[in-house]
């Protein structure tokens, strides 16, 4: 008995009959249906004030970064890992934009395109490391993560960066019909990455590594070239985040992209994505950031204390992975 | 003879500590389906490996349609002409059937997936197979066999010259196999060089026109017609004279009461209606093929997986054992598992505690702990008594040789005075003299009064140790060989028909 036997036989057919089409369409229903109940709700709450257009926008302003940063974490989940780095490479991204700005004198357009070159740079670095020291990806993603902390803090210190191009925050804060441009660009984001993992060679291919990796390598692909690329588009989009976060906030300084982990892990977790790798759910995982924003909205309506909402959003997260797994045990 | 499309020649492949692959000479004809044959590890799944570029041959050529080749990838492989269905299933959940089939080449027009090509060139592939199946459906959901059936429009996308298929009929009913006959004599007819490997012989009569039979990594049957040999022959040719094991030394009988009696068990691992019985000081082989479920049994009967009809004697009393603590406290049974490295041992902990983990609870004093002096009394006599080789008992197992690990994997079983031993492969990756000693040492635990329930794979060391051997096959037991006079002929031809009827 020393051949690897039946075990990927087995493996990959609990993983066939968890991740059903119908099952994914499912989990978006129910999104969709939290958000408009959720919303309905609040809205009868309110007595109707978060029907007015003003509230609206701030109530949609909020959901751009949640909704990047949810889809740079699944894009990682998607091939089976983790990248803790997500809060850590956009708040550090997000200073070095702003500093680069108000600083160093560059011109907007530069410093954003800059910080966003650098983010996609640093995906790959932790891609490379993953792949060429074969540790894990959460270990290799928590030491970057430390890393990027102490470099924000060397870009920005104590002090926080306001002073700059007054050009990018009224893109930050411009709205059409009361839906703000950040909005766009991050379901611009998500309808590009739909299209990459659903219409592309390479995004089939990363869904055939993360879903059966023996497969997938005995199809020719590289696994490891895989994970580089999922690493390095998760920088991407860390990058954008980062851009959308400069232009949408009063000024940036070390706390940026603290309290972005949970979230990210909370979208793509209770959109329906599976932790073990070869499924994604661009939708679900938007309207999740969606349902994490009414949560918010709700807190500040009642005036409860904000830790509440990091208590309802890790009991949805971890509920949500329970749930999963009772399923797939079943299946 | 014709000539061939694809020669092998000479094949070498080493593994450390392992020739998997000794000279193997492998001939194919167009137009033809040659049968693979051999034992467990027989090299097989090595050769298989070297032809579809997962591994790459020390040394040998191999030669398709008049050029040298050297796969480097899979894919280069099949660039190359040389399709395979493996063993096991290689399909990605979730994606539908027309894209598992072009997964080696996925069509693109302007950088975009081709849906439209992927379609066309599935439905090709399907048709070709006679397989009335949308390229749409998601392939969650269907059978065992279309799965099976996908996977040879898979190799088929790449227009593959030569066709491996490794095993495909080990989980298909009749019809599902009938089926896929039918498909792959239509390749055959339609030019391709068929490669079939499996362990039913008569599948192989049935289906194939030549057959190739690997033993101890060498051809010792070289592209043979088949019309012109028959089953005992090719058994034969299988099992071989090599590496006969030494016999031991004569046993006292058995008590006559079996200790350990399994009657009609059925388990969720899948065993089905398993019956056997092992009495004190008696040794009883369990053989079978790689998946043939000998080591799911031993783990049941340590409460791992769970015992759904049918019962477990121990002593004669009908008993459920929860876990192994359970199996070890209330019923005295050891486990000693193959992968002694994952399973059996503490790799950094020294020798000592490796041993006395399994009686820290008895050694250990209320308010004290466990001392280690105690340990190292209790290991110095297991060291004694087996013979292990060490520097000091505080060395760490992780440094000792292969053999010398097993003997402390063993150790830690005989400090708990279990009474039923199972054994799992317990001289994989050792050498010939340790390997010796180890049947040795196994001998005298028997006449010491253990009952001892020996899982290998190596054929002439179940043949130098077993009192009976149970043959297992598919998760059932086919049957059982006496092989009281530990002769290698009579038994082996016994097993080996057991195993391929």
């Amino acid at each position: 008995m020393t051949e690897p036997a039946t075990d990927t036989v087995t493996d990959a057919e609990t993983r066939q009959r968890r991740i059903t089409p119908a099952r994914l369409r499912s989990t978006e229903a129910t999104l969709l249906a939290v958000v408009v109940i959720g919303f309905a709700a609040l809205s009868v709450t309110s007595g109707g004030d978060l029907l007015r257009g003003p509230a609206i926008q701030t109530v949609l302003t909020y959901v751009a970064v949640p909704v990047l940063i949810g889809l740079a974490q699944m894009v990682v989940l998607a091939v089976g890992q983790m990248n803790l780095s997500v809060g850590a490479l956009g708040g550090f991204t997000a200073v070095l934009m702003g500093s680069m700005m108000a600083d160093a004198g560059w011109p907007a357009v530069l410093a954003v395109l800059a910080g966003i070159a650098l983010a996609t740079a640093f995906g790959a670095v932790n891609g490379l490391l993953v792949v060429f020291t074969r540790i894990n990806g959460f270990v290799v993603t928590l030491a970057t993560m430390t890393v990027l902390i102490g470099l924000q803090y060397r870009v920005v210190g104590t002090r926080t960066i306001a002073d700059y191009s007054p050009g990018l925050k009224a893109v930050g804060a411009a709205s059409v019909a009361y839906i703000p441009v950040i909005l766009m660009v991050a379901l611009l984001v998500a309808a590009a990455v739909a299209v990459f993992v659903r219409r592309t060679v390479p995004g089939r291919w990363l869904l055939a590594s993360g879903g059966n990796p023996l497969a997938a390598r005995l199809s020719g692909i590289s696994n490891d070239r895989i994970l580089v690329l999922a690493h390095t588009l998760s920088g991407l989009i860390i990058g954008i985040a980062a851009a959308v976060t400069v232009a949408s906030a009063p000024g940036v300084n070390s706390s940026i992209g603290g309290d972005w982990l949970l979230p990210s892990f909370a979208a793509p977790i209770i959109g329906g994505v599976a932790l073990t790798g070869g499924s994604v759910a661009v939708l679900g995982t938007v309207l999740a950031a969606f349902v994490v924003r009414l949560v918010d909205v709700a807190r500040a309506q009642f005036s409860l204390d904000p830790s509440w909402v990091s208590l309802v959003v890790g009991v949805v997260v971890l509920g949500t992975v329970v749930l999963t797994q009772r399923r797939r045990r079943r299946g | 003879m014709a000539d061939p499309v694809f020669v092998a020649e000479n094949l070498v492949k080493t593994f450390p500590g392992v020739r998997a692959l000794d000279k193997a000479t492998l001939r194919l004809e167009a137009g033809s389906i040659h049968a693979l044959l051999g034992e467990n590890g027989a090299g097989k799944s090595t050769l298989i490996k070297i032809l579809t570029g997962v591994h790459r041959a020390d040394s040998g050529r191999m030669v398709l349609d008049g050029r040298e080749i050297s796969p480097s990838s899979p894919r280069d492989a099949a660039r190359a002409g040389i399709g395979v269905v493996h063993q096991e299933r290689n399909l990605v959940p979730g994606f539908s059937v027309g894209e598992n089939i072009v997964l080696q080449g996925i069509p693109a027009r302007r950088g975009l997936v081709d849906r439209a090509a992927i379609r066309a060139e599935a439905r090709r592939c399907l048709k070709q197979l006679d397989l009335d199946l949308d390229p749409e459906t998601p392939t969650a959901g269907l059978s065992v066999a279309q799965l099976q059936l996908i996977e040879v429009a898979k190799a088929l996308h790449t227009n593959s010259q030569v066709l491996l298929l490794d095993e495909p009929t080990t989980a298909s009913t009749p019809s599902e196999v009938e089926r896929l006959f039918t498909v792959v004599r239509r390749l055959r007819d339609a030019g391709t060089a068929v490669v079939f490997v499996s362990h039913k012989l008569e599948e192989v009569f049935e289906l194939c026109d030549t057959v190739t039979v690997l033993r101890d990594g060498a051809s010792v049957l070289e592209a043979a017609p088949l019309a012109g040999t028959n089953r005992e022959e090719l058994v034969d040719r299988m099992v071989g004279r090599s590496h006969l094991a030494e016999p031991l030394p004569e046993r006292p009988p058995p008590a006559p009461e079996p200790v350990l009696e399994l009657v009609g068990v059925c388990t969720d691992a899948g065993h089905r209606d398993v019956s056997l019985s092992v009495r004190p000081g008696e040794i009883v082989g369990l053989y079978g093929l790689v998946g043939a479920g000998r080591s799911e049994l031993a783990k049941a009967l340590l409460g791992l997986s769970k015992v759904t009809a049918g019962e477990v004697r121990v002593r004669g009393r009908a008993v459920r054992i929860r876990d192994v603590r359970d199996a070890l406290r209330s019923y005295r049974i050891g486990y000693v598992p193959e992968d002694r490295k994952a399973e059996g041992l503490f790799l950094d902990q020294p020798v000592t505690r490796n041993i006395a983990v399994t009686v820290w609870d008895k050694i250990g004093a209320r308010f004290t702990g466990v001392s280690q002096r105690r340990e190292e009394e209790l290991a110095a006599t297991y060291v004694d008594q087996l013979g292990i080789r060490l520097a000091s008992a505080e060395q760490l197992v992780g440094e000792l040789s292969g053999g010398n690990q097993q003997k402390v994997s063993l150790a830690k079983w005989l400090a708990a005075r279990t009474e039923i031993l199972i054994i799992d492969e317990p001289t994989v990756g050792i050498d010939v003299r340790t390997k010796a000693a180890f049947h040795e040492l196994i001998g005298q635990l028997a006449v010491a009064g253990l009952a001892v329930l020996l899982i290998t794979s190596d054929l002439p060391e179940m043949v130098a140790l077993a009192d009976r051997v149970v043959v297992m096959r598919g998760f059932q037991v086919r049957g059982e060989v006496a092989n009281d006079a530990h002769e290698y002929d009579p038994t082996s031809r016994a097993v080996m028909s057991l195993i391929h009827a």
